[in-house]
């Protein structure tokens, strides 16, 4: 039974699932892996999160310097590039599920992904940046 | 077809509970907050760049609208923290009991006013 399944998976039956994903016909068997990520990156966002509004709180009134030389430590630099890349996470794979609800067509939906996909990676990319500067100045 | 599609179902077809009012709030509060994901890219920018686009990005916060929006961010943070937390403990398997989901999502707001209030209090203060 082994030789044949993977006889099969190497030839025949391989085929045939691509022919399936291609026709949408079930699943693609890879389905739990954004549910979970989510569930991750919400679990790593409680420490983060909290670590994130209180250096804020405590930031709430403080000028440029202050601000400067917190980001430019290494624990807060690391923490903040962490809070930000789990947080964009977390979040695209949200409005990923909002618009598989409300977006209808095809076009749209496509529009929609592109869209928030550039944003994220965008709004890590610079966040990064920032961070880094900051870090590596120090 | 013009069939009602959920949330939109709320006040013809479907009567409000806290269960479900609270769900949409998660949902509402998330999308609140990748907005901000923007907010908190602008300031740190602002931070590593100085001078007057940090003056400039310091004014916009401390602006009424600012502390507005940061207000917002700061409900829908807690909010989505807390219910967040109840979710997890959902995906875990505990707390679908009806009595025990009304307790918890009575506990989460509860929670986020508490915690709201805090923060808010610590700023003012500080």
């Amino acid at each position: 039974m082994k030789d044949s399944h993977s006889l099969s998976n190497s030839t025949a039956l391989r085929d045939e699932t691509v022919l399936r994903r291609v026709r949408q016909l079930g699943s693609a068997r890879d389905g739990l892996r954004e549910w979970r990520l989510q569930r991750w990156t919400a679990i790593a966002l409680v420490p983060l999160g909290l670590y994130f509004v209180i250096s804020m709180l405590r930031l709430a009134t403080s000028d440029q310097i202050t601000a400067a030389a917190w980001l430019g430590s290494p624990v807060a630099a690391l923490l903040i590039i962490l809070f930000m890349l789990a947080g964009l996470l977390h979040a695209l794979i949200g409005l990923r599920s909002v618009f598989a609800d409300y977006v209808h067509t095809r076009a749209r939906l496509v529009a929609a992904e592109l869209l928030v996909r550039g944003a994220t990676v965008i709004i890590a990319g610079a966040s990064a940046m920032a961070v880094l500067k900051l870090f590596l100045a120090k | 077809m013009d069939r009602p599609l959920s949330p939109f179902m709320l006040p013809k077809w479907y009567r409000f509970q806290i269960t479900s009012l609270l769900s949409i709030l998660h949902r509402l509060g998330g999308i609140a907050l990748a907005v901000g994901s923007i907010m908190l890219a602008w300031w740190l920018i602002a931070v590593a760049a100085g001078g007057e686009v940090f003056a400039a990005t310091h004014a916009f916060i401390a602006s009424p609208i600012g502390v507005l929006l940061l207000f917002g961010w700061s409900v829908a943070f807690f909010y989505h923290l807390c219910n967040g937390i109840r979710h997890l403990a959902w995906d875990a398997g505990y707390g679908f009991e009806i009595r025990t989901a009304y307790r918890s999502g009575y506990a989460v707001l509860a929670a986020t006013v508490v915690l709201t209030v805090l923060a808010w209090l610590y700023v003012l203060l500080a």
